[in-house]
């Protein structure tokens, strides 16, 4: 938890964070010396630059999963949003800047909507936002009769996905603010105290007289504007607006989430290590594509970098979730051996 | 309340979708395409069965179209490779056995969040099979389709098996002493325990079974068509989960039937033909799917809010 | 004669918690043995290690002269080991047959259930414990009652040889409970050995032939019945004499804190309640398990509003609707339920001191760790808990030592009254009157007290007035001179006295 004073070797070790700083050492040392032109600046800003929307709905899943809740719907919201937004430029020639700022406000929207159905009628976050995953990508699809897409946005929208400020891609300050302001809510703020309370039983935050229903409302209401704005990056990228905007990307969202750290079940857990686990993985994307001496299946590893690093989130996500449920069940065990070695102690073993 | 009132609201609906469509535009009820849609709507009927036995377990498994697309693979490949169909078969309910038993394992033993760990082995599965595929269509011989019969006969030999075996799981829901600890265990797994019925043993083999019952759809899809492709199992989980919240399944475990499943997995199957046939642009479909899914949860959650007070 | 189940220096921990130190106890076929003890005795853990429910972390136990280890429910089952636990542990979403029928014997996965004969056994079973329940029903349409004897009717369906009853009459009616009187005889009758569990000595005395009597997690003494007097009893289950252990009132109670007129709420069974609370005074509330004493709490905590009737808070009209508008009127609600209501496990308990206070502890939302360290120091300090520091989660701490938690989390909210709810269940003996200590220090100070108990003891000793609920009716409210246990009985059972003890 937060503030813990001892900096032993050990304790330091424990920590999440500092095993998943090893990993990305490990991985940046890797691709270094299989691949091609991995440690530079320019494939570093690429780096970012290509994953900083998972970033972004990393960072923001983080309060949800806090919560104990799920929210699946985030990648569909990224479609709805980039649709409405194109629509708002291209049919009503709205300036870019306050579509961008709309699409934030429908992506708020649509996280009020997962929230009136998760708090007010109390139903399970997981199959909620299952139902607005197909319902948000089912409004893109139709709004878009399947197939048109918006593009011919001006210049200087566009650079907001693809220009550097001060040396580094525009959309990386964009994820600093928000990541900070997230970072801000669930660490310094009685609202990040209440999610985590929340997460770990949330009729006893109930009881505790925290507004059970209005916080973990904030939680999925971010979630859904935070949506909007990768939506919003993602469209400044790649210059045109489609309905299959961030398929699958609620997925990686969520491998980011649970790689670094934050407990599936609610409660523990950090955004400093969402963003360490999201680094990992965009990392590994990114250096799988830059190997293309060594051959797997009969082919480069950077020809089938997709679908390695596909393959290879799944397995990490199985394996960060295996060793999370049995060093849970380790830490059960040895507090109970604890306890009874030392029948008379103070009871002060965790 | 009536204990069938979800079942016989669902029905109604489907009556009423069934009436408009034969008032409306009766060439939906032309013999030949009649038959073949419903064919085509049996892989997706064998892989609800499972999913509802998942979801009144308590779980939930969301990798069931990873595994359909992998195990139709598998089926192919073992087919096209000379073997005879029975050899695919086994190959195919094998590999989503197996797929079945590492979700069971994560969920039932080590207690994991079931949502969690099938989104991990949907995404492995998918990606395996891409990096495996690279997104080929794979041929098969000729043997397969229809099981080598002609395409009437095999469309009836799908139907009738798909529907035996939705009756045989209605039956063992029922009457077999598994259908009573699957819905124990997804009461209250607590009490299942403390009444002798081995919760973890339970799911896991529900997941087990979920694997196999994808397998076999994948066979059934799999002797529609001369060729498959790597992705053909994409958007079943929705569907079929759809399927089961609509026909009453409760999310919160414990209650539902089959036939429920079965009307639910009608009434959505047919909404994008009857958009179809009504002329209507084919796009709206998922969104309705999404809506579908949210007003049956809705109904639920207001039902057992009435109930509390 | 042999022994059906022989239990020798059993142990079994919770984390810190030791709820078992070594009890020993033995059954013999066609013997009622009845288990005493207080509140936290140990009673529960030991059913459950006998049930399979929990393993035990030591000790030996033998059934019908075999030596058991890894037992587990359904293993327990086999060897004929039946409980019907205080809350029926049955499936509301099944019938009254399904549920029976799951109970009856072990079925191989593919075995085929016979409805037809089962629901003849279900009818047969349900007839001879007398209960006039619908086969057919689902359990969740049931009463409390109703379900307990299905519990009952699983247990002989089963054919159990040693059956566990765990406060089976928590919650009977008078008729309900001489058919469970005949049904426990006619099962000694039988030759099958029963464990009795109950609060009500004067069950005891009517229908067992030993008694062993657990104390913080030890076994006591085993005596027959009838070398054993009421008192002699008693003594043994609180090891001390009841009148010394409780901090004397002071002082005289002042001005009226809370006053309720009428009050009612249909949802959770309560109706017509009118009752004051004075500052300075302990008014303690008994009556049976679901007499409505906790959902009163919850109504004027705001979890279920009232839907009828007034409340007065310092003479002031006001209506309550969640707990948050309840904390600013200055009511706080220590719930029942410490572990899952009253303090988060998992949490520091600095962060679980300061939850019911965010809006005013730390102003524009932002968290003040110092001042959030210091406040749980002084707690810490103040009301003697045993912790390694604020940092401690609630989870590593003592059952006694979570609900000083739990307390000091409503006094932060600087309360004008305060709600306990079975402030000492699950509390060992030296935290108990460590908490009795602070509750009455609490009341000297001008807090009003509503302090809800089903320790008999605890309320007579604490209480300046005892209020007694029935179904949801505040029934009797009797002065301090006047409250005997005899008197809070008979008004919480509805007799004339005669058969409470």
């Amino acid at each position: 938890m937060s503030s813990s004073r001892s900096f032993s070797i050990k304790s330091l070790l424990a920590r999440h964070e500092t095993v998943l700083v090893l990993v990305i050492l490990f991985e940046v040392i890797l691709f270094q010396v299989l691949g091609r032109n991995f440690l530079t600046g320019r494939n570093f800003s690429n780096v970012f630059r290509h994953s900083v929307e998972i970033g972004l709905l990393a960072v923001a899943m983080t309060p949800v999963i806090l919560t104990g809740g799920i929210d699946l719907s985030v990648g569909s919201m990224m479609g709805l949003c980039a649709v409405l937004f194109g629509m708002m430029v291209n049919s009503l020639g709205m300036n870019p800047w306050l579509a961008g700022i709309s699409a934030v406000a429908f992506g708020a929207m649509g996280g009020g909507v997962n929230a009136l159905l998760i708090t007010r009628l109390n139903l399970p976050p997981l199959i909620v936002t299952l139902g607005t995953f197909s319902l948000f990508r089912g409004l893109a699809e139709a709004i878009t009769k399947g197939a048109e897409s918006y593009s011919g946005f001006s210049p200087s929208f566009l650079a907001l996905g693809n220009s550097n400020i001060a040396g580094l891609p525009a959309q990386i300050w964009v994820f600093f603010i928000v990541a900070a302001g997230i970072w801000f809510l669930v660490h310094r703020t009685t609202f990040g105290r209440s999610f985590r309370a929340i997460g770990y039983a949330s009729e006893g935050a109930r009881y505790a007289g925290i507004p059970v229903a209005r916080n973990t409302s904030l939680a999925y209401i971010i979630a859904g504007a935070v949506a909007g704005l990768a939506a919003v990056i993602l469209v400044a990228r790649l210059g045109e607006a489609r309905a299959n905007a961030g398929i699958g990307y609620e997925l990686l969202a969520i491998t980011a989430v649970v790689l670094g750290g934050v407990s599936i079940f609610g409660g523990s857990g950090t955004v400093v290590g969402t963003i360490l686990g999201w680094i990992a993985l965009a990392i590994l994307n990114n250096g799988l594509t830059r190997i293309s001496d060594y051959k797997i299946m009969d082919q480069t590893v950077a020809s089938v970098a997709r679908e390695l690093s596909g393959l290879l989130t799944g397995l990490l996500l199985l394996t960060a979730l295996t060793i999370g449920a049995s060093t849970k069940t380790l830490a059960v065990r040895h507090a109970r051996k604890q306890s009874l070695a030392k029948p008379t102690s103070n009871p002060a073993t965790s | 309340m009536n204990k069938y009132f979800r079942e016989l609201t669902v029905a109604a609906a489907l009556g009423l979708l069934m009436l408009g469509l034969a008032i409306l535009a009766p060439h939906f009820f032309q013999f030949q395409p009649f038959i073949s849609r419903l064919t085509s709507q049996m892989p997706a009927l064998v892989a609800a069965i499972g999913i509802a036995l998942i979801i009144i377990s308590r779980q939930i498994d969301i990798s069931i179209g990873s595994q359909f697309s992998m195990c139709a693979i598998i089926a192919g490949v073992t087919a096209a490779s000379g073997l005879p169909l029975g050899v695919a078969i086994f190959a195919a309910l094998g590999a989503g056995a197996m797929m079945g038993a590492l979700n069971g394992v994560l969920v039932a033993y080590l207690g994991l969040p079931s949502i969690v760990v099938t989104l991990a082995t949907m995404v492995t599965w998918q990606e395996a099979l891409r990096l495996w595929q690279q997104g080929r269509l794979l041929n098969l011989p000729k043997g397969i389709q229809w099981f080598g019969l002609s395409q009437p006969a095999g469309q009836t030999i799908v139907i009738s098996l798909a529907f035996i075996l939705l009756i045989g799981a209605a039956w063992a829901m029922k009457n077999l002493a598994a259908g009573r600890f699957i819905y124990a265990t997804g009461t209250d797994a607590e009490a299942a325990r403390l009444a002798g019925i081995d919760p973890k043993r339970t799911t896991f083999g529900v997941f087990v079974l979920m694997g196999i019952l994808a397998g076999l759809a994948a066979v059934f899809n799999l002797v529609q068509s001369p060729q498959v492709q790597p992705n053909c199992g994409d958007g079943l989980e929705l569907k079929t989960i759809a399927a089961a919240v609509v026909g009453g399944v409760a999310i919160s475990g414990g209650r539902g039937t089959l036939w429920g499943v079965l009307l639910g997995m009608l009434l959505l199957a047919n909404v994008n033909p009857a958009l179809t046939h009504f002329h209507q642009p084919p796009y709206w479909e998922k969104a309705i799917q999404g809506l579908v899914i949210l007003l049956a949860v809705v109904a639920d959650g207001i039902r057992s809010r009435k109930a509390r007070l | 004669m042999k022994a059906l189940l022989q239990l020798t220096d059993i142990r079994k921990s919770f984390g810190a918690v030791r709820a078992l130190k070594g009890v020993s106890f033995e059954l013999f076929p066609g013997e009622v043995h009845a288990l005493l003890g207080e509140n936290g005795a140990g009673k529960s853990t030991l059913i459950k290690v006998i049930t399979g429910a929990h393993l035990p972390d030591g000790g030996t136990l033998v059934v019908a002269g075999e030596e058991v280890s890894n037992l587990s429910p359904s293993k327990a089952r086999e060897l004929g080991i039946a409980c019907i636990y205080q809350q029926p542990a049955l499936f509301p979403d099944l019938t009254v047959a399904e549920n029976i029928g799951l109970r009856l014997k072990k079925t191989g996965v593919l075995h085929r259930v016979r409805w037809a004969s089962q629901r003849t056994q279900a009818v047969e079973l349900l007839h001879r414990i007398g209960a006039e329940i619908s086969p057919d029903s689902e359990v969740r349409s049931l009463s409390m009652p109703e379900q307990q004897l299905v519990e009952i009717a699983c247990a002989l369906g089963s054919g159990a040889r040693i059956v566990i009853m765990d406060e089976p009459t928590a919650s009977l009616t008078q008729k309900e409970q001489h058919l469970l009187f005949k049904v426990v005889r006619d099962l000694r009758a039988s030759g099958v050995g029963v464990v009795y569990i109950s609060h009500r000595l004067e069950e005891i005395f009517a229908l067992a032939d030993r008694v062993t009597v657990l104390r913080d997690g030890e076994s006591v003494g085993t005596n027959a019945v009838e070398s054993l007097t009421e008192a002699q009893m008693i003594k043994l289950m609180v090891g001390r004499e009841v009148s010394s252990i409780y901090p004397p009132s002071e002082g005289e109670p002042r001005e009226v804190v809370l006053s309720l007129k009428n009050l009612g709420c249909a949802a959770s069974g309560v109706t017509g309640v009118t009752l004051d609370v004075r500052a300075g005074e302990i008014v303690g509330m008994a009556g049976l398990v679901g007499a409505g004493r906790t959902e009163l709490a919850r109504i004027l905590f705001g979890i279920t509003p009232a839907d009828s009737g007034e409340i007065y808070l310092n003479g002031e009209r006001i209506s309550i609707s969640n707990p948050r508008e309840a904390i600013a009127r200055g009511i706080a609600y220590v719930p029942e339920d410490r572990r899952r209501h009253g303090v988060i496990l998992e949490m520091p308990i600095a962060h679980n001191m300061t939850m019911a206070i965010h809006p005013k502890f730390f102003p524009g939302s932002i968290l003040r760790f110092k001042a959030e360290s210091l406040l749980a120091r002084d707690f810490i300090r103040d009301l003697g808990i045993k912790a390694y520091g604020p940092e401690a989660p609630g989870g590593s701490l003592s059952g006694g030592n979570q609900q000083k938690v739990s307390v000091a989390r409503w006094l932060a909210t600087k309360p004008k009254l305060l709600i306990l709810d079975e402030p000492t269940q699950g509390v060992d003996v030296g935290a108990k009157s460590e908490i009795h200590k602070i509750i009455r220090g609490l009341a000297k100070e001008g807090l009003a007290v509503l302090m809800i108990s089903s320790d008999l003891p605890e309320v007579l000793g604490m209480s300046d007035r005892v209020a007694v609920m029935r179904v949801g009716k505040l029934v009797e409210l009797i002065s301090k001179e006047n409250a005997d246990a005899h008197t809070v009985m008979a008004a919480a059972l509805g007799t004339n006295g005669k058969d409470a003890a």
